[in-house]
């Protein structure tokens, strides 16, 4: 019995909690998933065996395979637009010394509101009736007369650049926490040496934010395969499935269509790919990637 | 003397206390609106627990966003309810092959149940030859027009395919949109379109002929209904200006465009009567309605597609089962209640398809809606119905009809091969034993 007193064990008494409210409802209900996507089960019911029916149909599936492609092309974006302007208005930032609280707050403050909120108020910017749309259409504007959610050319960037928006304040904060922890002395020797402030930010600020940087790609990366609000409630994956992602169609076949098992295969994908792109970060960080 | 008195007014509070303690809870879920929820309140749960002393109903009203997970994931854990309502009979399908729904055959022989309801209306409830839902309300498609604006300009009421593109120019000429909808809020809208050209250009007989087996969906005449559809949707722009717009607005708007000249018809269900008479009512028009106009020969006349808007069923695990057939029952048993209660929403809503009689329409009701009962009541009851594919569709091609309609209005696919698609969702569905159960055609 001494042993469980010791005192190596107490942090795990304390994390036991959690990790008992984790098995619950996401350990065990992932374990079932993953034992469902072998099944015909349509969320009541009799639940039959079909082997891997599921996923030989997915990989058949052309809308499942346009879904992927949207996550791909949502990655990408991610990882570029607002990465790059975060970065950008982050090192700016770092040189204003009045008002600098008020950007940050106007930056940060999309992050803040609900998706549904911030969805809702770009839904109506662009409402046909209600919104901008007939003022672009006065001024010769025809491509944005429309609702750019609702024509199928550019639904997907639409809503990616709803939820860029509401996103990039966020990284503008990290960048800025990392910023502040460079060491200035670097910054004052590069000044004695005449470094622009872009050379002091390309040698200087990112090698030294590097850890922070990665971090960020990787969460991106990573939250880019469950993405699913944003496009829900501003296309639903329309139209015609030009904005569907991989998260909304395990969504329309599970709670719409009667298709848990079919979902449950798509969700088994995801979890996969997840799993690879955390195992491919821990791989460079034990090869001695600084990340 | 006060012994007396304290003795009476013991027995009086032992009494009262005694009834509304004896009384056992009946539940149920119901899908939530403001502007429905008072009325259900106090009209059905308030009146149904002062007209007995046994059950006590009580209502929970939940959003059908989700209302319809939640109900799932308690039934799933063997709770729920008592008194289950669903959106339509594919879901009660799925229940009824879980074994989660009390079969009614029983109840419905002994309160006759079968002779209070409209015949295909009991049906639709009737599943491997047991009844285990109970409408709770049924509705119908049809086409309003602006009667103001359309008096106006000498515009004539459209009822056939000729008439209606020749009124559709004359309304685009004057700035118009033709119809005014869109599936903002709610993406299977366009199962209502869909559901409007299979019946009006098909014919209700070939719509039937397919939903029971006999027929492909493949069939040419199918693709030329859907071709139209895409031609007036996508070409034409003839909801909300173009299909952008139509997939942008909602509910509100529809209405408020309605209202205020925006468009001059509406192609929509019967539960938009109430909205309707208020929207328009504002804007000192006057509205009418009509059926919709037959779209080729091949559809037979005008005729009234027949749905189920939602369902009442009793939970096989309720814990007050008694209660939730007394409450079934009571409903089906007062058609005074029934009428009440569709009165205050013009017909549009809890219209329990029980067999009324022209006197039996009280005279709140708008004309117009007076006139679209008995047209409905006389057209149907001739066997000129059609099928909404929110009521006869399986599960799957239910959804593919509507989701994937998009992808045909897109250019992404040809009809042809949407219709391909479609039958073999049908052909799965059928192997699988998930068809719904359909009227037979006199």
């Amino acid at each position: 019995m001494n042993f469980l007193s010791k005192k190596s064990y107490i942090a795990w008494y304390f994390v036991i909690p959690v990790v008992f409210i984790h098995l619950f409802v996401i350990g065990i209900p992932s374990i079932l998933s993953l034992a469902l996507c072998l099944t015909d089960w349509s969320g009541l019911g009799k639940i039959n065996y079909v082997g891997f029916e599921n996923f030989i149909e997915l990989f058949d599936d052309r809308y499942f395979k346009k879904a992927i492609f949207h996550n791909i092309l949502w990655t990408i974006i991610f990882l570029t637009v607002p990465v790059c302007i975060a970065l950008m208005c982050a090192y700016l930032l770092t040189g204003i010394k009045r008002g600098q609280m008020f950007y940050r707050l106007a930056f940060f403050f999309p992050y803040m509101l609900a998706s549904v909120v911030n969805c809702q108020i770009w839904k109506y910017l662009f409402h046909p009736i209600h919104g901008l749309g007939g003022f672009f259409e006065s001024i010769g504007i025809e491509a944005l007369a429309s609702s750019p959610f609702t024509t199928k050319e550019t639904s997907l960037y639409a809503a990616a650049f709803v939820d860029g928006w509401h996103f990039w304040g966020f990284l503008v904060v990290i960048y800025l926490t990392g910023m502040y922890q460079v060491d200035n002395h670097l910054y004052e020797a590069a000044d004695i040496e005449g470094a622009s402030k872009f050379q002091k930010f390309r040698y200087i600020t990112l090698p030294m934010i590097r850890p922070i940087f990665i971090f960020s790609l990787m969460i991106i990366i990573i939250w880019s395969v469950p993405v699913f609000d944003y496009v829900y409630i501003l296309t639903g994956g329309g139209p015609a499935y030009s904005s569907e992602v991989v998260a909304n169609y395990l969504y329309t076949h599970a709670f719409v269509r009667f298709n848990v098992g079919y979902a449950s295969a798509v969700g088994t994908l995801m979890f996969i790919y997840v799993i690879f792109i955390v195992g491919i970060f821990g791989l460079l960080r034990k090869l001695g990637w600084e990340i | 003397m006060m012994k007396t008195l304290v003795s009476f007014v013991s027995a009086i509070i032992l009494s009262v206390s005694f009834s509304a303690f004896s009384k056992t809870k009946v539940t149920w879920s119901m899908e939530s609106n403001a502007d429905r929820d008072p009325i259900f309140l106090e009209k059905l749960q308030n009146a149904y627990n002062s007209a007995q002393d046994k059950y006590e109903l009580e209502i929970q009203f939940e959003p059908n966003e989700t209302r319809i997970e939640s109900l799932r994931t308690s039934m799933l854990a063997g709770m729920g309810p008592d008194i289950v309502e669903t959106p339509g009979p594919s879901y009660v399908k799925e229940y009824q092959e879980a074994g989660m729904l009390e079969n009614l055959d029983s109840y419905a022989a002994e309160f006759g149940w079968k002779d209070k309801l409209i015949p295909w209306a009991y049906s639709s409830g009737v599943f491997d030859g047991s009844l285990y839902a109970i409408p709770k309300t049924h509705e119908s498609m049809v086409m309003l027009y602006n009667k103001t604006l359309f008096e106006e300009n000498g515009w004539k009421v459209p009822t056939t395919l000729e008439e209606l593109e020749d009124v559709a120019g004359k309304i685009k000429a004057k700035g118009m949109d033709v119809y005014t909808y869109g599936s903002s809020g709610w993406q299977p809208t366009h199962e209502h379109l869909v559901g409007i050209y299979l019946n009006n250009y098909a014919g209700p007989q070939a719509v039937y002929e397919a939903i029971t087996g006999e027929r492909e969906w493949t069939d040419p005449v199918f693709v030329e209904a859907l071709e139209l559809l895409k031609k007036h949707m996508v070409d034409e722009g003839w909801w909300s200006g173009s299909l952008e717009n139509y997939y942008a607005i909602g509910w509100d708007d529809f209405h408020a465009q309605f209202a205020t000249r925006g468009a001059a018809m509406m192609t929509i269900g019967t539960w938009t009567f109430q909205a309707t008479s208020l929207g328009i009512g504002q804007s000192g028009d006057e509205w009418g309605w009509a059926p919709l106009p037959s779209l080729s020969s091949n559809s037979g006349g005008p005729n009234f597609m027949i749905a189920i808007g939602t369902t009442m069923s009793v939970n096989a695990a309720a814990k007050n089962k008694d209660g939730a057939i007394d409450v079934l029952n009571w409903i089906m048993s007062n058609k005074d209640v029934v009428i009440d209660i569709a009165s205050d929403f013009q017909f549009g809503e809890f219209v329990v398809p029980l067999l009324l009689d022209d006197s039996d329409i009280p005279s709140t009701i708008s004309p117009q809606v007076t006139s679209y009962l008995n047209e409905y009541a006389r057209i149907t009851g001739e066997g000129n119905y059609g099928y909404c594919t929110w009521t006869f569709w399986p599960a799957e091609p239910g959804v593919h009809i509507w989701k994937d309609m998009e992808v045909v209005w897109a250019g992404d696919i040809s009809v042809e091969d949407f219709m391909y698609d479609h039958q073999k969702m049908w052909d799965k569905a059928r192997k699988k034993n998930e068809t719904l159960p359909v009227p037979l055609r006199d």
